[in-house]
Formats: structure tokens, C-alpha cells, sequence
């Protein structure tokens, strides 16, 4: 389970703080009440001995018994020894109806040669109260602190971390296509977090530069191919020129120059895709997206003796804002797609309206993720007949003006849809 | 006819040369953007053949050179850069076509004739080989004076054919010349063959019998 840093926080505080503060109170409560009790030892201590020095400085007119004070019994030389600690007892107080607990202390004592047994008496009831009571105040302070605690501690954290949150939501708008540049604050006051900003900075700089060399050196690398390729093509269309061709010969030339073909087109393809992602389509215009579609419709029709059958319903003048030639490749990609894909007695469906583009069109049915045609070089099962860029010609420029666009594959009907909006 | 060629790759401008002397030109080649000066400053030609990259300069500031000298040669350039910017600098620069490489040497040698055509208004307008004749500015086609009607698929690929008549015009070159170079447009080689069938159709009926012969399903001939 992933939470975030401050609730992850929140929650261990919640967690431990809780424990500690229960131990706290427990030790709290165990050591208010030893010396509670040690208090009313030494209270019972001193009340027996002032009541002992009272009784035996005036034995007449003090009263032998004082009930919840002091008891002073006469007792034989011979009564058994006593214990030393305090005890538990009650009384019973019927004018109030109340047994009271009371703490006592009794002791041995000799005057003018007899003996008495001298018993003080604390009550306890007072001072359990106050254990209680202190008890609880303390609970209700410890919750407050615990509160406290969590809060000051969400304040504090969320402070703390606000670099981190910074660079995180950069970091995130961080596209090597499009938003190559980030830019993270070098000095954040935190030593941790500035290191982090200088390592992403670093890593990106890294990334941006290994993808522009990549780019760079995949227009290069189509750009050097033209060349020999011009040649092979040139000394190829010599060779089918020879008088001295015979068919197995003419047979092996075909087929280099189907490969040659192929190649070539591989090679255009590559480069335009290479010059797509180097951005080297600036300029932008209105472009009549209705007109360039009719016009790619009708060359298609012309050039193609067994169009699949069409119906249209396209909504005249749509505009977007794009480069010209890019919106033709993209429109020609996407009808010559469904020209090539289709089957004999075939159909066409191609409507546009303000929103979005939709061609339709009957096909054989196709295996494995339809997302993955608009990948390079995934190709359907004609495999022979395309280079496989076409749509990932149509993805690139869909990506650039950024407009979504989705295929949907069902019971043989092949729908590629171009949201323009 | 005159015709220079600018070319560094030694068997690519051998080639080119070889294509264009094999069709009655005079060529001239040249391996640097010095030798392209040169050449230019001494003589006059018909038509230039530029390729940008060139050891020495850009085969576009020799095209501001020639411009600026007030030669009025036809020019091509053939180009590995396919960019459009480089396209639209080249014509501004008063190139009068731009052929990306790679390309057919049949379609650069139609693009050569159709330039010579558009520039100098030499000869005429008309193409002819025995009874066939295309009125290049009306667009008709006709044979023994019996129109032949054609769709413009069947047009193009009539007169790219007899631009490069007696000579083997393979189907791919048939069908960048009509399809254009942009597109993704492998499938479209099956779809010449169509076109020709029926343009030999159309010829037949007319009474012109084996004018376009197949060659080993490598391509096509346009001869008597």
C-alpha cells in the first residue's frame, strides 16, 4: 500500500505516539501512586508519634479512643509483635451511611511500665482522589500533546518537503519530446535536496543529450543511405537495360530492385519521422482540413482502379492549425492505410465533422494489440507490402499537434478515429 | 543539347552522364563545387544537374553564383536533403526543379526534358514516334489521327514512356513518376501493372499493336 509521505508520517506518529505516551501514563501513574502512599506513611508516622507524646503528657484528660484519629489500647507485656508496616482498613460511618477506607499504622509503646498499642488512622479516601484526578488530567494533556504533536509535525513536514515537491511536480512536466528543458532551483536551503536537484538536473541533461544524438543520428544516417541507394538504383536501371538479359537474370533483378525499393522507402520514411522529432516542420498555417481530405480521396480514387468502395460525409472548411505537408502525410497515411488493408469488394467510410475524423473500412481481421500498428515497424500481415512507418508516421504528427487518436477493430471493420479537438 | 552534371559520388555522375550521353546529350561532369565554377564561367549550357553537398560548397551557393552572373542555364537539383526548407531555398535561389535522391535516372531525365521544353520553347510541344503523337499542351493522344482517350494515370505514364522510349522504364520508376515520391507507396507497383494493361488495351483498339512490350515482369518498353 503506497500513501504519501505525510500520510505515511501521520500514521507511524500515530502509531508509536500513542505507545509511548500509554507507557508514559502507566510509569506516570505507578510513580504518582508510591509516592502517594510514601506521603501518607511519613504522615502516619508523624501523627503517631505527636499523638503518643500528647497522650503520655496528659493521660488524664485525653480521650483514649478518637474515631477515624487514633486508638491507645493497654495490652499485656506479652502481645505478639506487629508488623511495622502501615495496613487497609474501613470504617463505618452510619451518619453518612459510608465505609471509609483508612490507612493505619500501629506501634508498640511503653510508659511508666505498661504497655500500650498506639494506632493512627489517615484516611485514603482523599488521596486516591487525587491520584484519580491527577490521573486524568494527565490523560486529557496527553492528548492535546498528541494532537499537538501531529500537527506541528504535519505543518513542519510539509515545509520541510516542499523542495522535494517542487522538483517532483517539475520533474513530472519533464518530457524529452516536448518539454526537455527543467528547471530545478539549485539552492533549496536543504543540503539533501539540493544534491537530488543537481543529480536530476545532471540525469536529464544526460537523457536530453543521448535522445538529440539519437535523432541526430538517425536523419544523418538516412541522409548518407540516399546516396547509395541513388547509385543502386541508377546501375540497376542499366542492368534491366542489357541486351543480354536472360530471364533468370532479369528474375534476380527484380528482385534487387523490389529490395532496393523497399529500402528506399524504409529510408524516406525514417527520415521524415527523424525530421518530425527534430521539429523541423515549423512553419504552421490554416490548413482546410475538409479540402486536403477530398483532394487525397480523389487521388486515391484516380490512382487506384480497384478503390474499395466509398461513402463520405465530410463537412466542408474544417480548419486546424498545422504545417501543410505534414496534415497531407498524415491524411495519405491514413487513406492509403485503409486502401492497402482492405479486402476485395471492400468499403470505405470517411466522415469528418468539426470534432473529429473518423475512416472506416472492411478488412481481414488482425492479430495481437491494434495499439501496437501505430508502433514502429509493427506491421499487420501483408507484411510485404508496406514499410510499417506509415502509422507510425500518423502517431508522430497526431503527437505533435496533439490530437488523440484511436483504433478500434471489430467483426472485420477497421476504424482509425482523429479527434481534432 | 548541353548538359553539366555536378556530382561528387564519382559512380553516381557516371551514371547520370552515361544515362544522358546514351539519349544524344553532351555532358560535362563535375566533382567539385571549384570545377562546377569553373565549368560555368568557360561554358554554356543547356541545363545544369546540382547536388548540394559538394567538396569545396554548397552546390546552392553555386546556384547564387551562376544566378548572379546572369546565366540563365536551366537548373535540377538533386539533393539528399529532402528537407523542405532546403526545397524552397533551392527554388528561390532560381533552381527550376528539385529531385530528391535516390531517384530514377528515367525520371530525372524526364524531368531534364520537360525543363528543356518549358525553357527554351525548343521544338514543339508535340511527342511522336511513328504514328503516335501527344499534344503535350492540349494533352491528347492520338494514333494514325485517331484520338486515343486516356485518364490521367494512363496520360502520365504514356508520356514518361515515350520520353524515355526504347528504354526498359522499370515499375517502380513508373510508379514513383505517377504516385509521387512522398507517400509510403510499396503496394502501389501492383497497381501499374493495372494501368498499363489498360492503356495497351486502348492502344490496340486503335490498331497499335505491340508498342508497349513487359520485360520480364521487370518493367516496360515503349518501341516499334
Amino acid at each position: 500500500m503506497n500513501k504519501t509521505l505525510e500520510q505515511k508520517n501521520t500514521r507511524s506518529l500515530l502509531i508509536w505516539l500513542p505507545i509511548v505516551l500509554l507507557i508514559g501514563s502507566i510509569l506516570f501513574y505507578v510513580m504518582l501512586t508510591f509516592q502517594a502512599h510514601h506521603m501518607q506513611e511519613k504522615q502516619l508516622e508523624l501523627k503517631l508519634q505527636n499523638v503518643w507524646k500528647a497522650y503520655s503528657s496528659d493521660t488524664e484528660s485525653m480521650p483514649m479512643h478518637m474515631r477515624g484519629e487514633y486508638d491507645i489500647n493497654q495490652v499485656s507485656r506479652v502481645a505478639a509483635p506487629l508488623s511495622d508496616e502501615p495496613r487497609d482498613t474501613s470504617l463505618y460511618y452510619r451518619e453518612t451511611g459510608q465505609q471509609v477506607n483508612f490507612q493505619i499504622l500501629t506501634r508498640q509503646a511503653e510508659w511508666r511500665g505498661d504497655s500500650y498499642q498506639v494506632t493512627t488512622y489517615v484516611s485514603s479516601k482523599e488521596i486516591s482522589h487525587l491520584i484519580i484526578k491527577v490521573f486524568f488530567a494527565e490523560i486529557v494533556i496527553f492528548l492535546f500533546l498528541l494532537l499537538g504533536i501531529v500537527i506541528v509535525n504535519r505543518r513542519s513536514s510539509r515545509l520541510l518537503w516542499q523542495p522535494f515537491y517542487n522538483s517532483l511536480k517539475k520533474a513530472g512536466a519533464y518530457d524529452v519530446v516536448r518539454n526537455p528543458n527543467l528547471k530545478l532551483e539549485e539552492q533549496t536551503g536543504i543540503t539533501e535536496f539540493n544534491q537530488l536537484n543537481s543529480e536530476l538536473t545532471e540525469l536529464i541533461e544526460k537523457v536530453n543529450k543521448v535522445y538529440n544524438n539519437q535523432k541526430q543520428f538517425v536523419e544523418n544516417a538516412s541522409h548518407e543511405m540516399q546516396t547509395p541507394l541513388a547509385i543502386i538504383r541508377s546501375k540497376l536501371e542499366f542492368l534491366i537495360n542489357d541486351p543480354a538479359l536472360t530471364e533468370r537474370t532479369a528474375s534476380l533483378l527484380g528482385d534487387i530492385t523490389a529490395a532496393n525499393e523497399r529500402l528506399s522507402q524504409l529510408n524516406k520514411s525514417l527520415l521524415l519521422l527523424a525530421k518530425i522529432d527534430n521539429d523541423q516542420f515549423p512553419e504552421q498555417n490554416q490548413v482546410n482540413f475538409s479540402h486536403v481530405l477530398e483532394k487525397i480521396l480523389h487521388n486515391y480514387q484516380q490512382h487506384y482502379e480497384d478503390f474499395p468502395l466509398l461513402s463520405k460525409s465530410i463537412q466542408l472548411d474544417i480548419i486546424i492549425v498545422a504545417n501543410v505537408s505534414l496534415v497531407e502525410i498524415l491524411l495519405s497515411n491514413l487513406v492509403g492505410n485503409a486502401v492497402v488493408h482492405n479486402i476485395p469488394e471492400g468499403y470505405i467510410k470517411v466522415q469528418l465533422d468539426a470534432n473529429k475524423l473518423v475512416i472506416e473500412n472492411s478488412g481481414y481481421p488482425i492479430s495481437g494489440d491494434p495499439e501496437a500498428l501505430f508502433e514502429r515497424f509493427k506491421k499487420g500481415d501483408d507484411a510485404s507490402k508496406t514499410t510499417g512507418l506509415g502509422l507510425a508516421l500518423v502517431k508522430e504528427i497526431a503527437r505533435l499537434y496533439q490530437l488523440k487518436i484511436q483504433y478500434h477493430h471489430q467483426n472485420r471493420v477497421h476504424r482509425v478515429t482523429l479527434f481534432l479537438t | 543539347m548541353k548538359l553539366l552534371v555536378v556530382e561528387d559520388e564519382a559512380s553516381l555522375l557516371q551514371s547520370i552522364i552515361e544515362y544522358f550521353t546514351q539519349e544524344g546529350f553532351l555532358c560535362e561532369g563535375a566533382m567539385s563545387y571549384q570545377q562546377g565554377i569553373d565549368k560555368m564561367e568557360d561554358f554554356q549550357y543547356d541545363c545544369v544537374i546540382l547536388d548540394i553537398n559538394l567538396p569545396g560548397g554548397s552546390g546552392l551557393q553555386l546556384l547564387k553564383h551562376l544566378r548572379q552572373n546572369k546565366k540563365s542555364e536551366g537548373v535540377i537539383i538533386i539533393s539528399a536533403r529532402s528537407s523542405l526548407d532546403d526545397k524552397i531555398a533551392g527554388l528561390d535561389l532560381g533552381a527550376d526543379d528539385y529531385l530528391t535522391k535516390p531517384f530514377y535516372l528515367s525520371e530525372l531525365f524526364a524531368r531534364v526534358k520537360a525543363l528543356i521544353r518549358r525553357k527554351y520553347a525548343s521544338g514543339s510541344d508535340v511527342l511522336e514516334m511513328s504514328n503516335l503523337r501527344i499534344d503535350l499542351l492540349l494533352k491528347t493522344v492520338s494514333w494514325a489521327n485517331q484520338q486515343v482517350f486516356l485518364t490521367k494515370n494512363e496520360y502520365d505514364l504514356l508520356v514518361f514512356m515515350l520520353t524515355n522510349k526504347n528504354r526498359v522504364v522499370s515499375r517502380q520508376a513508373i510508379a514513383e513518376h505517377i504516385y509521387g515520391e512522398e507517400t509510403d507507396n510499396l503496394a502501389s507497383f501492383d497497381f501499374v501493372y493495372s494501368h498499363v494493361k489498360n492503356l495497351k488495351k486502348k492502344l490496340k483498339e486503335k490498331g497499335c499493336g505491340e508498342l508497349l512490350q513487359t520485360v520480364y515482369g521487370l518493367g516496360y518498353k515503349l518501341s516499334i
